[in-house]
């Protein structure tokens, strides 16, 4: 049998990647190749026609300033996304990614920045940063642990599914315990760290899920994650 | 009358924290004199006949500031300095009160200070410095600054606080389209377009398909410029003079730092002749955990070298990494270190993959270990901690590499100069 294909797609790598999240796509890349798949990376930048057989969607933290730049052109494939999640693609918005997929975006000046709706989320921006270490319990992936920063304050609407509870830290909004949202198979989350390779049960959810909405039945094997292990437990036993 | 009164509060103080056999004293007689004495740093420097200048930006500053003072020092320059480390206001008037006479008179021609980016502008709102260096911006410790947005503004409010010139690097997209829009007097420094690959600017660092930063250089005609660099040798061209010159000084970075600390030079000794202060430059010694090399009793050699962020990690890797060496790298998680080890998946580690590293450590081993691991790089041993690895690490007979984060380089640093038989 040749290795099954699988199309991943990170969103503006070039605007979005403030916080080591290129290492998200790095960690999906190597698993996939791990597992005996092969991965298939596209970059998509604005302007760009959106790939036509996305399996993963991942998207990274940016500055103010790239989040901008970016705002007209995710509107433009906000109706390509909604088609891919309602199809039950698996992807991972993180910090500014997953604001873009809110509703909308309040700025300190009290500007409307617009975002696709994915999520059913409303952010505001703070002039407080919620930065330190982060664990949340989630149904689906177990306790997964990552690092936020961030300064917008992120408030579910009534039926939103959430990602997860947190544990420690301050998640959407450091007050209501909730840390990032969930519909279908998209996830938007705070968590940088990052998010993926510290916590390998979810990545390779991701690619299962990917496979089996291909219809492909594949068994995953099994990696060698005692690092990732290692790295959980200090996660736990850390202090702040 | 302040400028004796803080002089002989922060000179007791001192004594007082060196009596009681605290370390790390060096910030608290600046805190004291800070508080009950407001006015005294500016008191104090305006005694200066040449002023101050100020050395800031995300990485270099201790270097670049060593370099500086060591070249003025060569002119026959008075200089006053901030002890390494010591780059907030207060380490500044700590040194200040303690190399003051007890009639508080400053004994010296000038005065040149590394500061913190995030905390120049304590300094700046006190004395406007004469000259400012603006190294370079980068994405570092974002748990602290945010974005790298930000940290260009905070370096570049305090290149515009400068009253007489700015010096920066023209290569620098974020920090030269800020010194273009002042009516200060700038002065450049950059790299030969052919050079520009081994100093990748912030933007580049994580950009894909060949996808460049969105702003280019400065299209500036240079003050000193690095025309070439091979092995310790570098050429710097001053407008149309070269001067070819061997450094001791290691890491292609402080090539690119040589050219900012030239440039700032100048400035301040407009008749400086270009060939003796080439031949100066040769003369100095890394500083302190920034490539600085010890002779291990079993002979080999160990290299020393703080990284803090994906740029000088990656210029580490690319100027330290040799074959025959043996890698530690050292990791801790304090707040002088940046909290967050996201940063450690923007740096990429393909170059070690034929060179096995031969220890992580410090508190986040294991997170460098599992950075690594999806670089297909081995990591023989994980030791948290430093004593122990750095044991294990100096058993070893080949020379030998350290990168380490700030609180690991001091903690290694302290036990090298115990254990190793001397510094180079």
């Amino acid at each position: 049998m040749t290795a099954p294909k699988l199309h991943i797609v990170h969103l503006y790598p070039n605007e979005m990647n403030t916080y080591g999240d290129r290492g998200n796509l790095l960690t999906l890349k190597r698993r996939a190749e791990w597992h005996g798949l092969e991965p298939m990376i596209h970059y998509y930048h604005a302007g760009n026609t959106f790939p036509a057989d996305a399996d993963i969607v991942l998207g990274g933290g940016g500055q103010d300033s790239a989040q901008d730049a970016i705002q007209d052109d995710i509107l433009g494939i906000g109706n390509e996304l909604h088609r891919l999640v309602d199809k039950g693609v698996p992807m991972l918005l993180v910090c500014g990614a997953y604001q873009l997929f809110g509703k909308r975006f309040i700025t300190s000046g009290g500007q409307e920045i617009k975002g696709i709706a994915v999520f059913d989320v409303e952010t505001m921006a703070s002039p407080k940063r919620l930065v330190g270490n982060i664990a949340i319990e989630t149904a689906d992936f177990g306790t997964l642990y990552g690092f936020e920063n961030h300064s917008g304050r992120t408030i579910l609407g009534q039926d939103q599914e959430v990602f997860g509870t947190v544990i420690r830290g301050n998640g959407n909004n450091g007050s209501d315990k909730t840390e990032g949202a969930r519909t279908h198979n998209a996830i938007g989350t705070y968590m940088h760290g990052p998010l993926l390779p510290n916590n390998p049960m979810l990545t390779d959810n991701l690619l299962q899920v990917a496979l089996r909405r291909r219809g492909i039945e594949y068994k995953l094997r099994t990696l060698d994650d005692h690092l990732a292990k290692q790295t959980a437990k200090n996660a736990k036993s850390r202090l702040y | 009358m302040r400028k004796v009164t803080g002089t002989v509060l922060g000179k007791t103080v001192a004594q007082a924290v060196k009596l009681r056999g605290k370390s790390g004293g060096q910030a608290l007689p600046g805190l004291i004199v800070e508080t009950l004495i407001p006015g005294y740093l500016g008191a104090m420097l305006q005694q200066l006949p040449d002023g101050v200048a100020i050395i800031t930006g995300t990485n270099g500053k201790t270097t670049t500031t060593k370099m500086v003072v060591e070249l003025l020092r060569a002119s026959g320059k008075k200089v006053l300095t901030n002890a390494t480390g010591s780059n907030l206001t207060r380490g500044i008037i700590s040194s200040v009160s303690q190399q003051a006479t007890k009639a508080g008179r400053l004994p010296f021609d000038i005065a040149v200070f590394e500061l913190d980016e995030a905390y120049a502008s304590q300094f700046t709102r006190v004395l406007k410095p004469r000259f400012v260096l603006g190294l370079n911006a980068s994405r570092d410790q974002l748990d602290r600054f945010g974005e790298v947005d930000m940290v260009a503004r905070l370096i570049g409010d305090t290149m515009l606080s400068a009253s007489e010139r700015i010096i920066t690097n023209a290569d620098d997209q974020r920090l030269s389209a800020i010194a273009a829009s002042t009516k200060i007097p700038v002065s450049y420094f950059g790299v030969a377009p052919s050079l520009l690959t081994y100093f990748p600017r912030d933007d580049e660092l994580v950009a894909v398909d060949g996808g460049t930063a969105t702003l280019q250089a400065a299209e500036v005609p240079l003050a000193v410029e690095l025309m070439h660099f091979r092995g310790t040798e570098a050429v710097y061209r001053f407008g149309k003079q070269k001067f070819t010159t061997n450094l001791q000084i290691t890491g292609q970075h402080n090539f690119q730092n040589a050219a900012g600390a030239l440039a700032l030079v100048q400035a301040i000794l407009p008749k400086a002749d270009p060939a003796a202060l080439a031949k100066d430059l040769a003369k100095i010694k890394p500083a302190f955990g920034r490539g600085q090399a010890f002779r291990l009793k079993n002979g080999s050699m160990l290299q020393l070298n703080l990284v803090k962020n994906p740029a000088s990690f990656r210029q580490g890797l690319a100027s330290y990494v040799k074959p025959g060496t043996v890698t530690m790298i050292a990791i801790n998680d304090n707040i002088a270190d940046g909290r967050d080890m996201s940063w450690l998946w923007d740096v990429d580690f393909t170059s070690l993959q034929h060179r096995p590293v031969a220890l992580a450590a410090g508190c986040r081993a294991a997170d460098m270990a599992l950075r690594l691991q999806y670089d297909d790089v081995a990591v023989q041993t994980i030791e948290p901690d430093l004593e122990q690895a750095l044991r294990i690490f100096c058993g070893l007979s080949e020379n030998k590499v350290i990168f380490a984060t700030y609180t690991a380089m001091l903690k290694l640093h302290a036990m090298l100069g115990k254990q190793a038989g001397k510094t180079l």
